[in-house]
């Protein structure tokens, strides 16, 4: 198969993806309790029979379901994900504001991940059962038995109310209102507590990922011509074995995003992050269908195509991998 | 120098930290002069009476004004109307405005305003208002500057049906003709008061600049207001420590960590904010259901709670038990009419006996459902948790069901509970605030926040029609006395405790609570201490 | 199954796994008879101090004994954990056997489903099936399986498409054998080591997704999990720090404990690790 078209079977892949999810969000929400108009009634904290018929008419409440569905779907093809019940914005216009928040915390998140993880397997690697190997072996455990909100917490807890380094909460400092590069500062220093509580859950995965790659490539035939040829020990590990132990990480990398999305609802939601995981929550719970709907397929399109990416990647990566499958 | 040290050692007095290393540095001038308050969540939009909640109020009172302002024992002050005249039938209002008052677009606020605002916007969009203006027959604009109310039958609590909280004026020129729903100044509102809005940053703030040509001459006293967007009780809680925020209302700070913001020497804590409101926290019976039908199931209910402990233990001491359904310190309260349910467990078990609700299997008399506020683990949560407990041991076995807002107005709306949680609040009379849960006329099926409980009692409707239109104030009194003594007999709701929410701010503001209605007036009258 | 158990209990790690998950599993069992009040119980104020008095671990905001609750928060744990691992199970092994199994169109069918949870955040869809069946006991669990069936899919699977050429289910076929007694009787027993590894693992996934589900609230209000313990006390961690430390720590012994016996399950029965 030719890379094109390999590309082209990816694409097509990730749009049933999109329609599959769709599907599924809006049969799911049919299943819910209380519609549009008993939400808005609960917020104004009053509503008569005349309000709650005129709203439902205003939202297609009052169509049969197919109706509704179909609707829907010609309108998402459009772009168009529909209007927040509680925001009353258009749902793309709610995600889009929050979504550069969630990509630059999940994309420190999953960098910091991967430098301390192959920094981490790395060291692991070189002496198999050393004390090095073992403390990370251990770590690894500890933060895989972790709920990632606590440990969210528990850095809080130390970091902020109990040594005073770092800010707890939020995107940047309140009322502040820095610019330039004070600002980026400001963000960066906001990032860290939830950037690194959301990395570490994976940075224990990608450490023993490149623990075991690293060991099981310094076997291969490859490797050993290399020490025969006479290249140093820290050559070999960084031109060779690194080299090779990166492409399992960077396909993991891809199959864990969808996981990376899940813990930030949880970490953006300990940490006030004004990202589209908190916004996931706010939907849940004030049940604005349609945002959850939009949520669901952003994310879902998105997730889909870096995994679209990561296999390109792969397959640049290591020309001996066969394409398609 | 000094300052510094004493200030660090009252600090550590209180058992606080000392100022962080990221809080907020001293700010500039500008700084200084901005207030910064919080939101628990954003509202969808800013146009006041088609969402009337407690976040708008605090936000939209800067901008829309309304015609009165009340004073801490509840008497007019003039606002937008500089006078105002009742005929002595109280058949007849007459209200002369202000004629410098200008909208914020330059828009002169006239005659034409008030009648729209009463006659027209009010009233389709704020049922609070509905009930009050339907005893309205006519408004009429006099001339540019003088408007008149014709009633239909006199309504004692006319005037406090338009305190600012419940009838803000809203511009003709704007609204008028459009719908109002979808205008889209419900994004930009435009109001006579002492801040413009100016920015609508989505998920951050919402920010409100300084009306440069507001008609008091001495305000505002501060340059701008931005709302912040802190969704955690933790965020607001540090947010207000450090010094990043200057205002917590209500809701903002969770009970829990009262005592240690009260302690706090570098902030006010205000009790009497929200007295404009008087909230009482309920909870409703589905009367249509047994054993909820039977009085004395309600009665054994409130025997077997101890509400001193829940005031004092489960909500810090915040609040007072509520024993009527109107709040012990507003106009009409009758302490010698009540009928009183002291926590008696031995009582309860008495009535339930009585009832037939004999002890089953386990010591069991009876199973039902609580239904609770979506409050994120709040005092309404606490609340539920004790009283559950507290049910146990009289047989009763409560089983909580948490809810989401749209599940909670769906499910008591269409009568679908067996118990609930909730509260109302008094908006200066019964006949605004309290009555519409107690009207048989106000049980409507599929609407929430009306008299879900079903509780039907032609008296009380005729005493609560005749209360409020009593044109002499002991006669108001008197059926206001007979209603406290009806309805506190038959436990026409569970009363549970008078919620008192705390106002905070931070000690370089005053004049930031100038009357009972605390926030909902406006903090054009803040300024730096 | 002597083979078995000497690899299993010959390391230290699972071994200790073991003796902490049996201990978790004795409080969780005998909770009800030493606390017979139960944990929502008032014993005194809130937030006093572990080591108050009677309290061994302190009281949280409603002054209940944290102590009790962390010993029911272990029912919890474990019933969702063990539950919903079956049920996940019970999904995963039926829908996995038929696929590996007869192959074609309905292989292809399940890969695409499954590929399709991994490709979604399943944290949120979870958040959302909770919510719209009302938080209880019943929908996180429903929920919970419902979003992980996949993983044991397509291990299932895996083994059925390397095993259903063998010669031992040849010869079972030519037996005249049905094809539901071959997967049941002859294909299953032989595909139950990676199951049991993947099930071990998933009861500790569970625990920690019922944690966070609780602590968003979005558990059985009427039962007090671990999750919910450190989300009714996050208003009160910056002045009890108990309050969320116990409840989390808790929460990681008891997953810890799960992933080594996990771990040592893996090396003893997976011949290939075996040596």
């Amino acid at each position: 198969m030719s890379r094109l078209s390999y590309i082209g079977a990816r694409l097509v892949k990730t749009v049933l993806i999109t329609i599959a999810v769709i599907l599924l969000s809006f049969f799911l929400i049919r299943l819910a309790p209380g519609d549009t108009a008993t939400v808005m009634a609960g917020q104004a904290g009053f509503a008569d029979e005349a309000f709650m018929k005129s709203l439902r008419a205003e939202y297609g409440l009052d169509q049969p379901v197919p109706v509704q569905l179909w609707k829907y779907v010609q309108a998402v093809a459009q772009g168009d994900l529909g209007n927040s019940f509680v925001r009353r914005q258009p749902v793309l216009d709610v995600i889009l504001e929050r979504l550069p928040n969630t990509v630059l915390l999940n994309a420190f998140a999953l960098l910091v991940a991967i430098a301390g993880g192959v920094l981490l397997g790395m060291i692991a690697a070189r002496r198999p059962g050393s004390v090095g190997d073992a403390s990370v072996t251990v770590l690894s455990m500890l933060f895989y038995a972790m709920p990632q909100f606590w440990l969210g917490m528990m850095a809080m807890l130390v970091f902020s109310v109990w040594l005073s380094w770092l800010p707890p909460f939020g995107i940047e400092t309140m009322g502040a209102d820095y610019t330039g590069l004070a600002r980026i500062g400001d963000i960066a220093v906001h990032m860290i507590l939830p950037g690194v509580t959301l990395a570490l859950y994976f940075m224990a995965s990608y450490a023993r990922l490149t623990r075991t790659a690293m060991i099981e490539v310094a076997d291969q035939d490859f490797v050993k011509t290399a020490r025969a040829k006479g290249i140093s020990e820290g050559q070999v590990a960084r031109r060779h074995i690194l080299r090779n132990a990166l492409i399992p990480l960077i396909t993991f990398a891809g199959l864990q995003a969808a996981i990376l999305v899940g813990g930030s609802v949880l970490v953006e939601n300990v940490f006030s992050w004004p990202g589209i995981g908190t916004l996931a929550y706010e939907a849940v719970t004030t049940r604005d269908n349609p945002l959850l709907l939009g949520i669901f397929i952003v994310t879902a399109i998105l997730v889909s195509l870096f995994n679209l990416v990561t296999d390109i990647a792969y397959s640049i990566a290591d020309p001996r991998v066969e394409l398609g499958r | 120098m000094d300052f510094d040290r004493r200030a660090m050692l009252g600090a550590a007095a209180a058992g606080m930290l000392a100022r962080p290393a990221w809080a907020q540095k001293p700010g500039t001038t500008a700084r200084m002069r901005t207030i910064n308050a919080m939101m628990t969540d954003e509202p969808a939009h800013l146009n006041y009476p088609l969402f009337n909640t407690r976040i708008m109020q605090e936000i939209c009172g800067n901008i829309n004004e309304s015609l009165l302002l009340f004073d801490w024992q509840f008497k007019p002050k003039s606002n937008l109307a500089r006078g105002h005249e009742m005929s002595p039938d109280g058949m007849r209002y007459t209200f002369h405005l202000r004629p410098d008052v200008a909208w914020h677009d330059g828009a002169p606020f006239t005659a034409r305003d008030v009648a729209f605002s009463c006659g027209v916007m009010l009233p389709q969009l704020n049922p609070r208002s509905r009930g009050a203006f339907s005893h309205v027959r006519e408004i009429k604009a006099v001339d540019r500057y003088t408007v008149r109310f014709e009633m239909k039958e006199p309504f004692n609590a006319f005037l406090l049906s338009l305190m600012a909280s419940s009838a803000p004026m809203m511009p003709a020129h704007i609204y008028e003709g459009t719908n109002f729903r979808t205008n889209p100044y419900n994004f930009k509102p435009v109001g006579t008061g002492p801040f413009k809005f100016n920015r609508w940053a989505r998920g951050q703030y919402i920010h409100l600049t300084r009306n440069e040509k507001y008609w008091r001459p001495d305000q505002p006293g501060m340059d701008g207001i931005y709302y912040r967007v802190c969704p955690t009780p933790e965020q607001r809680l540090v947010a207000m420590e450090s010094g990043a925020v200057d205002l917590a209302m209500a809701d903002d700070i969770d009970t829990v960590v009262n005592k240690r913001m009260v302690a706090n020497p570098n902030v006010v804590a205000r009790s009497d904010a929200f007295n404009g409101t008087g909230e009482i926290c309920v909870m409703e019976m589905n009367h249509r259901r047994w054993p909820f039908s039977d009085r004395r199931f309600r009665a054994a209910y409130m025997h077997a709670i101890n509400r001193e402990f829940l005031v004092k233990a489960i909500n810090f001491g915040l609040g007072k038990v509520a024993h009527s359904p109107i709040p012990s310190d507003l106009p009409y309260y009758d302490d010698k009419a009540l009928t009183k349910y002291h926590y008696d467990p031995a009582r309860a078990r008495a009535l339930l006996d009585e009832m037939g609700l004999k002890p089953g299997k386990g010591g069991v008399r009876h199973r039902f459902g609580i239904m609770m506020i979506p409050d994120g683990g709040g005092y309404w949560t606490r609340m539920a948790h004790y009283i559950k407990q507290a049910l146990s041991e009289v047989g009763l076995e409560a089983s909580l069901e948490s809810t989401d807002w749209p599940t909670f107005s769906r499910r008591s709306g269409n009568w679908e509970f067996d118990v609930d949680c909730n509260s109302y609040g008094q908006y200066g009379d019964p006949a605004i605030g309290t009555a519409r849960f107690f009207l048989s006329s106000n049980i409507r099926k599929g609407v929430p926040q009306t008299n879900i409980q079903g509780y039907n009692n032609p008296e009380v409707d005729s005493l609560f029609a005749k209360a409020a239109v009593a044109v002499d104030a002991a006669e108001a009194q008197a059926h206001y006395s007979r209603l406290q003594q009806v309805l506190t007999h038959d436990v026409a709701m569970l009363w549970m405790f008078e919620r008192k929410p705390m106002f905070f701010y931070n000690k370089r503001l005053k004049n930031v609570i100038m009357g009972p209605n605390g926030p909902a007036d406006g903090f054009g009258s803040v300024r730096l201490a | 199954m002597k083979d078995f158990l000497r690899v299993f209990l010959s390391r230290p790690i699972p071994l200790i796994g073991l003796v902490i998950f049996v201990a978790i599993v004795a409080v969780a069992l005998l909770a009800p008879f030493v606390f017979a009040r139960g944990p929502f119980t008032i014993v005194g104020m809130p937030l006093l101090p572990p080591g108050a008095p009677g309290l061994l671990v302190g009281s949280d905001v409603l002054g209940r004994d944290m102590a009790v609750g962390l010993a029911y928060g272990a029912r919890i744990s474990l019933l969702v954990g063990i539950t919903s691992t079956l049920c996940a199970v019970g999904i995963g092994v039926l829908l996995g056997a038929v696929a590996g199994y007869y192959g074609g169109w309905l292989d292809d069918l399940l890969m695409r489903v499954t590929e399709f949870f991994q490709i979604i955040p399943s944290f949120v869809l979870l958040m959302v099936l909770v919510a719209f069946l009302q938080p209880s006991l019943s929908s996180t669990v429903i929920g919970i399986a419902l979003v992980t069936w996949p993983q044991v899919a397509r291990v299932v699977r895996g083994e059925f498409l390397s095993l259903r050429g063998r010669e031992f289910v040849q010869a079972a076929r030519t037996l005249g054998m049905g094809d539901a007694r071959i997967i049941f009787t002859q294909v299953l027993p032989n595909a139950l080591p990676p199951i049991i590894v993947v099930s071990s693992m998933m009861v500790g996934t569970a625990i920690l997704t019922e944690s966070a589900l609780s602590f968003l609230g979005l558990g059985d209000p009427n039962l007090l999990s671990w999750g919910s313990m450190i989300g009714g006390s996050r208003s009160a961690m910056w002045v009890a720090w108990w309050t969320t430390v116990m409840p989390g720590l808790a929460i990681m012994i008891t997953v810890l404990a799960l992933n080594f016996i996990g771990d040592g399950l893996n090396d003893a029965l997976n011949p290939r690790r075996r040596r």
